[in-house]
Parts: structure tokens; C-alpha cells; sequence
């Protein structure tokens, strides 16, 4: 079965799938609205079912990022459950990023001593562990308890040898993650899904680099965290990356082609999180690119789980930043579209 | 008066009493000097604490506004996994100096500011926005300790002030005029006693 026949099936249900998410026109709009405007909008919307449902636990800006949350990984869930294949199993792998976000949610709960139901309510079940299985790693009580309660899955390797050290068990997962997820790629031979997988690399490893080289982090420190496997970012760029000062690794970012992204922002490092978002900006339209050139592969998938994060994180945005009366042109700032 | 009453005029209790007006002038004197170098001190502090409460409510903006951003782009539930992350608490050494005889404290912090490797959180699963809303809150915790040990010297600084010039004043306008009194009355006392025997004297002699 050829790749294009394989992927027909997903396409065609992501397609109609992604036909119904907003219209980046309608943001500008919801600026324009009040709160329970745009609560009303979405709970007349694809949310409706969510809203409805988590109406009686929470409310106000609350019930509406619970909602938003819980849509998101039943749509990611459906994406594993109508796959097949290599598909799937591209898909399972990609979305395994939030079976590792609830583990690191867990232990750092168990950490912390916080409760079972705190820990419940920031949990989105939206990769390969359902709700049920993190339901049964959440009821073991201490962080080596839930470490044991993972042995045999892909995590655990990343967990053992665990002293007490949550940043290093965090960043090992992390790592694993990238690493696993490459072998899966390489071992399909699914050069497209490589191709995105490692230019989502380059964007997380560049984000990493300006946070750690303003942070004045040692060369060392930071080549022990960067994630190997990029697409311009080999292994010796980031080397070489690593050991420049905080101004000569602006300059050098010139050579990639990631720097047209942030050209015009280079100067402004009073903060990073404009500089960060603009990366996502690129990532997301380099998947809607290439999505559009491969329309039978696993990109209009992936281009697919990028865009949902991605309508959610800016529902969120405006009416978080609503609440919090955040002025309108950081808000717009933040919207990814 | 009272202070007549209970007063001998003898020559023992005037020696004694200019004993005590002369010790109560140089206690005046020197409670003087005091007040005077607590409110010069006063205000040297005065001028820190005002600095320290704008720059605390100008950093409580900042990161409001920076949890704000967090809360919004990350999501309520990515900050609040991020902070089980946290188990450090600040320590917090209280020590005490000593200011022109007034005890104030001095505190000594540890632990608030950290650097990005050690907030507790892995560095690759978290973003920029959640950095700034930590680092801008150990700022602020920062500046509140510092902010309470200038305003604790101050509210002390003033208490002691307030206590110094009511040491001042009763001195000024209670025991030293009473003591002065009393010291006139024994003189005038003794005098007259004086007078009383010669002219006892003069009359036997007659």
C-alpha cells in the first residue's frame, strides 16, 4: 500500500475535522468582545458538549479553560482512535508529549505533597494514558511509588535512578521523548514526519538556547539539555552555539533560517516571550506549508494537532487576558495565527 | 506644694538634690543628643522606605502582569503544575543592629532569587513566559524583605523617638523645674533657720 493510499483515510477525517475549527478572522472579533460574549459564542460552538459537561464543576473563566483543555484531548484521542497503521502510530508517538506533560504533573504533585483531586484537575488526558490510567498512577502515594507504577512503558527509562532531583527527571523525560520519537520516524522511514519533527527541534532547541544563554547558563550545562537531532541545528551548531556570548549567539543565528522570524525583534531582550512566539508562529506556518505540499502524509495531521493547540492557547489568551485585564496589545501579541 | 511637704530642709537634702539636678541636666542634655540623631536617622530611613514601597508596588505590577501573561498563554493549569515543582521555601535569618541605642532588625535571605537551573522545574518542558512570572515574584519577595526590615527600623526608630522626647519633656518641664524648686525651697528654709539663730543668739546675749 503506498504512502498516499495509507494516509487517505485520516487525511479526509482530519480535513473535515479541521473545517470546523475558528477562523482565525473570528479573533480579532473576540477581542472586541466581552467575556461571557465570547463564553456564549463557544458554548454554542464545537465546546458545546464540554461546556455542558464541566458546567457543574467549575465556572466563569474556569469552566472555560477546563473545557477548552478536555476538548482538546478528546480530539487528540479521536486522532489516535481513527488512525491506523503508520499513521497511528506516528500519531501516538507525537501525542505521547502529554502522556509525559501528566507524568511530570503527577510527580511534581506527589513533590509537593498536593492533593489527589489538585493533581486530577491539571491533568489533560490527551496522549496515549487515558484518564483512567493516570487515575490509577495518581492513587500511588509517593514519587518513587509512581516511578515503579510506570515501569515497562516508554517513560520509565527516563525515571529510574530518581534522587530527589525533579528538574533532571523532567528534562530526562523530555529528552526521551525526542529520542523515541526519532526511532520511531527513522524506523517507519516516514522522511516527511522527520523533516517536521526535526525543524520542531530547531524551534524548541532555540528557545532553550536564549532562555539558558540570557540566564548566563555555562556551555556544559546547556549542551547537556539541548535536544539532539535538528534539522539546521546539528550537533556542532549547537556546540558552537552553546559557548558564544548572550550578543555574538543573536548574530550567529543569522547563518539559519530561523532568524527571519525574529529579525526585526533581535533588539528586544528586555523580555523573551515575544521572541518565543514568534517562534511558535513559525512553526505553525512551516506545518501549514508543507502540509499543503504533501496533502496525502502525515503532515496535514500533524498541521492539524498544531492548529487545535494552537485555537486553544489563543482562546485561552483572550479571555485569560480579558480577566486579568491584560492591555489588548499584549494579548494580541501572544495570538498565534 | 506636695513636693514642700515631703521635702527636709536640711543641708544633706540640698547637697543630694543638687546631686540630682545636676545629673538630670546632663540626662537632659544628652536625651537631647539622642532624639535629635534618632530623627536625623529617621529621616535618612524615611527617604529608603518611601524608594522601597514605590519599587515594591512597581515590581508587584510587573509580575502581576507576568503571572497574568503565564496564566493566559500557558494556561491556569500549566502554572499551577509548574509551581508543585516548588518545594524550596526562602530562608529567611533574622539578626538585630544597633542604631543610636535602638535594637533594629536585620534580615538576611537566601534561597529567593534563584537562577533558571535552580527553580525545581525541567528546563525543555517549560517556556519563557513561565521563567519571567517566577523570576519577577522572587523579585518581589526580594523587595518586601527588604521592605519590612526598612519599615520595622522605622516603626522602632519612631517609637523610640516618641519615648525619647517624653524622657526629654518630663525632664525638661517636670523633674528638673520641681528639683529647682525644691533646692530654692531648702535654701530659703535654711536662710531663714540661719536668721532665726542669730537673732535667738543676740536675744540671750541681751
Amino acid at each position: 500500500m503506498g504512502n498516499t493510499v495509507k494516509y487517505a483515510y485520516i487525511v479526509a477525517r482530519v480535513r473535515a475535522m479541521k473545517s470546523k475549527l475558528i477562523p482565525k478572522e473570528m479573533y480579532p472579533k473576540f477581542l472586541n468582545m466581552e467575556i461571557p460574549e465570547i463564553t456564549r459564542f463557544i458554548g454554542e460552538s464545537e465546546y458545546k458538549n464540554d461546556v455542558e459537561e464541566l458546567g457543574k464543576k467549575y465556572s466563569g473563566t474556569d469552566l472555560f479553560e477546563h473545557a477548552l483543555n478536555q476538548n482538546l484531548a478528546l480530539t487528540y484521542r479521536k486522532l489516535i482512535e481513527v488512525s491506523q497503521n503508520e499513521a497511528n502510530l506516528l500519531i501516538t508517538e507525537y501525542l505521547r508529549s502529554w502522556d509525559i506533560w501528566n507524568i511530570k504533573t503527577i510527580i511534581r504533585g506527589k513533590f509537593s505533597g498536593a492533593k489527589e483531586e489538585e493533581i486530577l484537575e491539571d491533568l489533560v488526558s490527551a496522549g496515549q494514558l487515558g484518564y483512567r490510567d493516570l487515575l490509577e498512577i495518581i492513587k500511588v502515594g509517593t514519587v518513587e511509588g509512581v516511578i515503579a507504577a510506570l515501569e515497562g512503558t516508554p517513560y520509565y527509562p527516563a525515571l529510574e535512578g530518581f534522587k530527589g532531583n525533579l528538574a533532571e527527571i523532567e528534562n530526562n523525560l523530555d529528552r526521551t521523548y525526542y529520542s523515541n520519537i526519532i526511532k520511531a520516524a527513522e524506523d517507519t522511514g516516514n522522511k516527511l514526519f522527520l523533516k517536521f519533527l526535526r525543524t520542531e527541534i530547531d524551534l524548541k532547541n532555540l528557545k532553550m538556547l536564549f532562555r539558558m544563554k540570557r540566564a548566563g547558563m555555562e556551555r556544559d550545562e546547556i549542551t547537556k539539555l539541548l535536544i539532539p537531532g535538528g534539522m539546521e541545528l546539528k550537533a556542532n551548531d549547537l556546540a558552537r552555539l552553546s559557548s558564544l556570548t548572550f550578543p555574538e549567539f543573536v548574530r550567529a543565528l543569522e547563518e539559519y533560517s530561523y532568524w527571519e522570524a525574529i529579525a526585526d525583534i533581535s533588539n528586544e531582550f528586555t523580555s523573551l516571550i515575544n521572541i518565543e512566539t514568534r517562534l511558535d508562529k513559525y512553526g505553525l506556518v512551516y506545518a501549514s506549508r508543507i502540509s499543503y505540499y504533501y496533502p496525502l502524509s502525515v503532515l496535514p495531521i500533524l498541521d492539524y494537532i498544531l492548529s487545535k493547540k494552537i485555537e486553544v492557547d489563543n482562546l485561552r489568551m483572550i479571555v485569560r487576558g480579558k480577566e486579568t485585564t491584560l492591555p489588548e496589545e499584549i494579548i494580541k501579541a501572544h495570538l498565534v495565527m | 506644694m506636695a513636693i514642700k511637704d515631703n521635702i527636709k530642709p536640711t543641708r544633706s537634702e540640698l547637697i543630694e538634690l543638687k546631686k540630682k539636678i545636676k545629673l538630670s541636666q546632663s540626662g537632659h542634655k544628652l536625651l537631647k543628643m539622642k532624639r535629635d540623631g534618632l530623627i536625623l536617622e529617621l529621616f535618612a530611613i524615611l527617604e529608603k522606605a518611601k524608594d522601597i514601597r514605590a519599587e515594591v508596588e512597581k515590581q508587584f505590577a510587573v509580575a502581576s502582569q507576568k503571572l497574568a501573561i503565564a496564566k493566559s498563554a500557558e494556561g491556569v493549569v500549566v502554572v499551577k503544575s509548574t509551581a508543585f515543582a516548588l518545594k524550596d521555601t526562602p530562608k529567611l535569618e533574622l539578626e538585630s543592629k544597633n542604631v543610636m541605642g535602638v535594637v533594629v532588625p536585620k534580615i538576611q535571605a537566601s534561597s529567593v532569587h534563584k537562577k533558571l537551573e535552580e527553580h525545581g522545574y525541567g528546563i525543555i518542558g517549560t517556556s519563557s513566559r513561565i521563567d519571567e512570572a517566577v523570576d519577577s515574584y522572587e523579585i518581589l519577595v526580594e523587595k518586601i524583605i527588604l521592605a519590612a526590615e526598612i519599615e520595622t527600623t522605622m516603626k522602632k526608630l519612631l517609637e523610640d523617638i516618641e519615648k525619647t522626647k517624653r524622657r526629654v519633656n518630663a525632664l525638661e518641664f517636670k523633674v528638673i523645674p520641681e528639683l529647682t524648686e525644691a533646692k530654692d525651697f531648702i535654701v530659703l528654709r535654711l536662710e531663714e533657720m540661719e536668721r532665726e539663730n542669730t537673732f535667738r543668739l543676740k536675744r540671750i546675749k541681751g
